[in-house]
């Protein structure tokens, strides 16, 4: 039985698919019995969405935008 | 768009960067636009500053105007603006750099002496979504990110953020697939911690109101 040391360390390859099955099934196994590591993985997906979501919203602001387009505009004519 | 991996986006950089090498000028106005978001957004997910990302934006866009002849494409055009605004990024941040980042040790799982984990941990990944727009958790994530060490921000924000693939984190950091791995995965589990910290402190805050 694999503990919870060694499932959290694959954790990153498990998610991505990159482990043997047997080894994926063993994580799975583990995760069946273990309600703390269940909460980990859940919130291990959580945090990677989260942030993927609150940072990639920026944008640039349109002032800052029209300033890019003059900076374009000069250079490529220079 | 720019970064984005569909052939035809891809044909089209191509033949801008070619047409660009050769002296036809209007291609790098389309260049810039295909990548002005894309530098912005990194430049300032990492200074957390608009004005340095506006300059960011400008030496990069520059450089890429009068560099492009240096461009051999041995890697991918993409690969090659990511790497010039890293470089001017760090440029701008070393001028006034105060090391705020902390060890990242403090913040890994801890496990007992037959390698289970030691803490309670609170599954909250239930109720976080419409947290999403709360101005205060989109504070707490954008502080988290920034108290990342560097080494395993840039893999984040790359790798997560951007949502490039494994092998090109590696060629734009010169890195090899399992370092950016296990630095990626080091980031996620900083980054876990903590906003464990923050969830669980604000569902009691909840309850005691």
């Amino acid at each position: 039985m694999i503990c919870c040391k060694e499932c959290l360390e694959l954790l990153h390859d498990y998610l991505e698919g990159d482990l043997q099955p047997e080894v994926s099934t063993s994580l799975e196994e583990h995760f069946e019995d273990c309600p703390p590591c269940i909460a980990f993985v859940n919130t291990y997906k959580s945090t990677t969405h989260l942030c993927k979501t609150t940072l990639n919203s920026t944008e640039i602001p349109d002032i800052v935008k029209e300033r890019l387009k003059e900076f374009v505009d000069k250079n490529k004519n220079a | 768009m720019g970064f984005s991996e569909p052939k035809e986006a891809k044909a089209e950089e191509e033949q801008l960067v070619k047409d660009l090498q050769a002296g036809k000028t209007e291609s790098f106005e389309r260049l810039a636009t295909l990548f002005q978001k894309k530098i912005y957004a990194l430049s300032f997910n990492l200074t957390r500053n608009a004005m340095d990302s506006e300059d960011v934006t400008q030496e990069v866009l520059l450089t890429l105007f009068k560099k492009i002849h240096t461009f051999q494409g041995k890697s991918a055009f993409s690969s090659w603006v990511y790497r010039i605004t890293l470089n001017a990024t760090y440029m701008k941040l070393r001028s006034r750099k105060k090391d705020q980042s902390i060890s990242i040790e403090e913040l890994l799982p801890s496990f007992n002496g037959s390698g289970f984990q030691q803490e309670k941990i609170q599954d909250w990944s239930e109720n976080t979504e419409s947290l999403l727009f709360d101005n205060e958790t989109r504070e707490t994530i954008q502080k988290a990110v920034d108290l990342l060490p560097d080494k395993e921000k840039i893999v984040f924000l790359l790798r997560d953020v951007e949502g490039l693939s494994t092998e090109k984190v590696g060629e734009i950091l010169e890195l090899t697939v399992p370092a950016v791995k296990s630095r990626l995965h080091r980031a996620r589990l900083f980054l876990r911690k903590k906003l464990a910290n923050y969830f669980e402190e604000y569902k009691v805050r909840k309850e005691t109101k």
